[in-house]
């Protein structure tokens, strides 16, 4: 008796965190045109890592949704392959119903399909939501590096472009297309430089930091804390105007760099072929989104700055950006 | 003076009862995820991390931290019960633990562990209160050369734990670094290896190939043994004795501060501080043939090592914010989410939550010992479970642990296969460790020997300019060259004591 008492007791105690475990995993199949939506659980499926800038405004994105449509939007991480792995999954390999939706950014969009010749998701799969921020992007270097402003930093890669070392999660990456951009722009050869890859921007920083490499380039969210522990200098911010975040750092505009355009985003998708009344759905409780107080608050805690584009704005957007990474990825050689 | 005083109003804080009871809760809910193969901190992290929207920012974190603390812990209960560990740290502590519990002494061997823990635990958050900012800064000072070296000093670990053939290491430990190559290529960003598969261009997930290799596996070992439990006979005593514990003491020490120091380092796998501490204690041992055959301080030093890695992980988290594993990554992200932004101005502008975290940390480290020396007299027990009831649940656990690190089913497939692959290899004596540990030190290596090459312009001299990947390199020699002879004289005395040639790894 007491052995089947132990027993039973053990298996109960290695159930209880598995159900709890399952229960975060609903959601899936269904169907139809799409009236009522959503009617059940939404799987949101997130292409990077827990904890970074897709991630964590996407989990904003699902409390404020959860809470408004009453069906539980849950945030799924599946990572890998640069964010191709979770992007071909929400739109290719599940049902396009609606039920899966795709948390999307710049790099698994716009730069995908310029650097590569044949990638895995174009965007003629995905039928583009809603654009929610728009992060600029910032070019760190070492807190005690000698340069005081891009502009200095510029005439010194000018002179030295064989010693300039930048960061990137490899030659198609965020990082990459915006040294090429800037390099492009003020008239240096891409190709003198050396980019040392590394898996993200918490493995890039603390390289620069530490003097290892010279450049960083990453979103203004990315740098703040770094920078504000003083490991970091912020030369200069790729943006219309300063960051409210850093109020005393320069535009590359404002120091006469011009033709830099790269920028850092993130919005959501669905897959092409969901039906009509989904795409509306998250198209206008989004835009009422970026207009609550709480969701506001929660992007300024995390440094990030809301920028609102509805479907058909974004698409424009969207093929524009595509258009000019491509013609600058085939010029640098990148596109593979 | 004053960090001692601050130190304390963060004791009266994180002795409240509100937050003892998040911290009881996030170490034991982090003991059950760490038992179960495969859930392991990040998902743990991750599913809860909603909470924060509820919880306050103080109990959140405690919360979570003790979640990531407490999971550490737990994957060394399967480990030394059952050979199967829950995180990929554990796999050097299933190496003695198993054969102590088929002893019956799983018991003293969870003890062990329990206490290595806290004291390990303990010593890094000592580290942590004194000298968090110094130590971060330093930490910054580790560029890609000292990583490349640090990796190459590692492998060194593989001559240690051959088995009986160097060959058959050396081919295991090639397949695991062939395969570890799949997926996305770090420096060209294109795909290779993928075999026009996109699951494949995702890359093998190493907590699939683990349950595969050691879960699945067991169960078909047991199932071939016809295996009616893991201990049939009585288990003697339940807890450590006083002899168990004096030989662990040092070993308890030595893997503390290993792991102290490989923990300040982002990037650089907890496995990697749980193989070399292994590795040291073997060294340093004055009888090397009883590792693999159960010797204590064979479980004492990598479980110690594994927590003090955990705890100094959060040096580098709150004093720059730079995550230095995946849970803290997403540990960070909820700092994020309550608008805490790491670094020098966290430790100024909230004080008092970075003092109450580190508080909490004292205390749920000696939660943990006080919640696990009673369970270790239930966990014994499982040992003696049929076989029967226990092979289908540690099955599913397996299923659903590999599914659940990346909602995958292509994972779920690979462990399903590496346990076949497992059991071949069992069979056919092929020591899986090597394989694991260049799985695991392959990208690492590959990403900072690239590195160090776009920093020197193709120069390989770079590993030998700078004086601390110099050190590195040439200690990896001479470990290279006295693990060799330590080899040699082990089995040496192997053949002496038995009178025939054993495997000294099999498991």
């Amino acid at each position: 008796m007491k052995r089947d008492a132990v027993r039973a007791g053990l298996a109960a105690l290695l159930l209880v965190p598995l159900i709890a475990a399952g229960c975060s995993f609903d959601g899936g199949a269904g169907g139809g045109n799409g009236d009522g939506y959503p009617t059940k659980g939404i799987e949101y499926v997130v292409p990077f890592a827990p904890g970074g800038g897709v991630d964590l405004v996407a989990r904003a994105v699902s409390e404020y949704a959860s809470k408004e449509w009453g069906v539980p939007v849950n945030v799924v991480n599946k990572t890998g392959g640069g964010g191709a792995v979770g992007a071909e999954y929400a739109l290719k390999q599940a049902k396009k119903d609606g039920y899966t939706v795709l948390a999307d950014n710049v790099s698994s969009t716009s730069m995908l399909v310029s650097g590569m010749k044949q990638p895995p998701v174009t965007l003629e799969d995905r039928q583009l939501t809603s654009r929610i921020v728009l992060d600029p992007i910032a070019f760190a270097v070492k807190a005690d590096a000698p340069w005081k402003d891009m502009k200095e930093f510029t005439e010194w890669v000018k002179a030295h472009p064989d010693q300039l070392t930048w960061t990137s999660v490899g030659p198609a990456g965020t990082s990459a297309f915006g040294v090429a951009d800037w390099l492009s722009a003020v008239g240096v050869d891409f190709s003198k430089t050396r980019m040392v890859a590394t898996t993200g921007a918490a493995d890039s920083l603390p390289k620069v930091a530490g003097g290892h490499a010279t450049l960083a380039v990453h979103t203004v969210a990315e740098v703040y804390p770094l920078a504000s522990a003083g490991k970091v200098k912020i030369l200069g911010v790729q943006a219309e105007e300063r960051s409210p975040y850093l109020p005393n750092v320069p535009t590359l505009k404002e120091l006469g760099i011009e033709g830099v355009n790269v920028k850092w985003w993130t919005g959501l998708t669905v897959p092409k072929g969901a039906p009509d009344a989904v795409v509306k759905k998250w198209e206008s409780t989004l835009q009422k989104m970026v207009k609550d107080p709480a969701f506001l608050e929660k992007m300024k805690t995390l440094h990030m700055e809301v920028s609102y584009q509805d479907a058909q704005t974004f698409t424009g957007f969207v093929l524009d950006e595509a258009k000019y990474y491509t013609e600058l990825a085939e010029a640098r050689g990148m596109r593979k | 003076m004053e960090t001692l005083g601050l130190l304390l109003s963060g004791f009266a804080e994180a002795l409240t009862w509100p937050n003892l009871l998040v911290v009881a809760l996030g170490a034991l809910v982090g003991t059950l995820v760490g038992v179960l193969p495969g859930l392991g901190p990040t998902s743990a992290i991750a599913i809860l991390l909603p909470l924060t929207t509820v919880l306050p920012p103080t109990q959140g974190i405690i919360m979570l931290a003790g979640i990531y603390y407490g999971a550490m812990y737990g994957g060394s209960t399967t480990a030394i019960l059952l050979n199967i560990p829950g995180e990929v740290s554990s796999v050097p502590t299933c190496l003695d633990g198993y054969p102590l519990a088929r002893q019956g002494r799983g018991g003293a061997a969870l003890g062990v562990a329990a206490v290595g823990s806290f004291v390990a635990g303990s010593l890094a958050v000592v580290g942590l209160v004194l000298f968090a900012p110094f130590l971060a800064d330093q930490a910054i000072k580790f560029g890609p050369p000292e990583y490349f070296a640090l990796m190459v000093m590692a492998l060194t670990v593989i001559v240690n734990l051959a088995g009986s053939s160097l060959l058959k290491a050396l081919t295991m430990g090639v397949f695991g670094y062939l395969l570890s190559l799949v997926g996305i290529g770090p420096s060209s960003g294109m795909p290779r290896m993928n075999v026009d598969n996109s699951a494949w261009t995702g890359g093998f997930e190493l907590v699939s190939l683990i349950i595969g290799l050691f879960a699945i596996t067991e169960v078909l070992k047991g199932l071939e043994e016809k295996k009616t439990a893991i201990v049939s006979a009585k288990i003697k005593s339940v807890y450590p004795s006083r002899a168990d514990l004096k030989q662990s003491f040092k070993p308890m020490l030595r893997g503390g501060v290993l792991g102290f120091f490989m923990g300040l380092l982002p990037g650089c796998s907890p496995a990697v501080s749980t193989f070399l501490s292994y590795d040291l204690e073997k060294r340093v041992s004055k009888h090397p043939e009883k590792f693999g055959q159960g010797a204590i301080e064979g479980v004492a030093a990598p479980e110690s090592a594994n927590n003090a890695t955990s705890s100094a992980g959060f040096i580098p988290l709150l004093a720059l914010g730079i995550p230095a594993s995946p849970p803290l990554a997403i540990l960070l992200g909820g700092l994020m989410i309550y608008g805490l932004a790491p670094g020098p101005t966290l430790f100024a502008q909230h004080g008092e939550f970075v003092w109450t975290v580190i508080a909490s940390m004292f205390i749920g480290n000696a939660m943990l010992l006080v919640l696990n020396l009673p369970l270790v007299r239930m966990w014994a027990k499982l040992t003696q479970v049929p076989y029967g009831i226990l092979a289908p649940i540690i099955l599913l656990l397996s299923v659903i642990g590999a599914y659940s690190v990346r909602a995958s089913l292509f994972d779920v497939t690979v462990a399903v296969v590496f346990g076949g692959l497992g059991w071949l290899f069992h069979k056919f004596r092929w020591p899986v460790i090597p394989f694991v540990l260049c799985f695991i030190l392959g990208p690492l290596l590959e990403q900072s020997l690239i590195q160090s090459m776009a920093m020197s312009a193709g120069s390989p001299w770079i590993f030998f300019q700078r004086p601390i990947s110099l050190t590195l390199m040439i200690l990896s020699v001479l470990l290279l060259f006295f693990a060799w002879r330590l080899k040699r004289r082990t089995e040496r005395r192997v053949v002496q004591e038995v009178g025939e040639d054993v495997d000294l790894h099999e498991h």
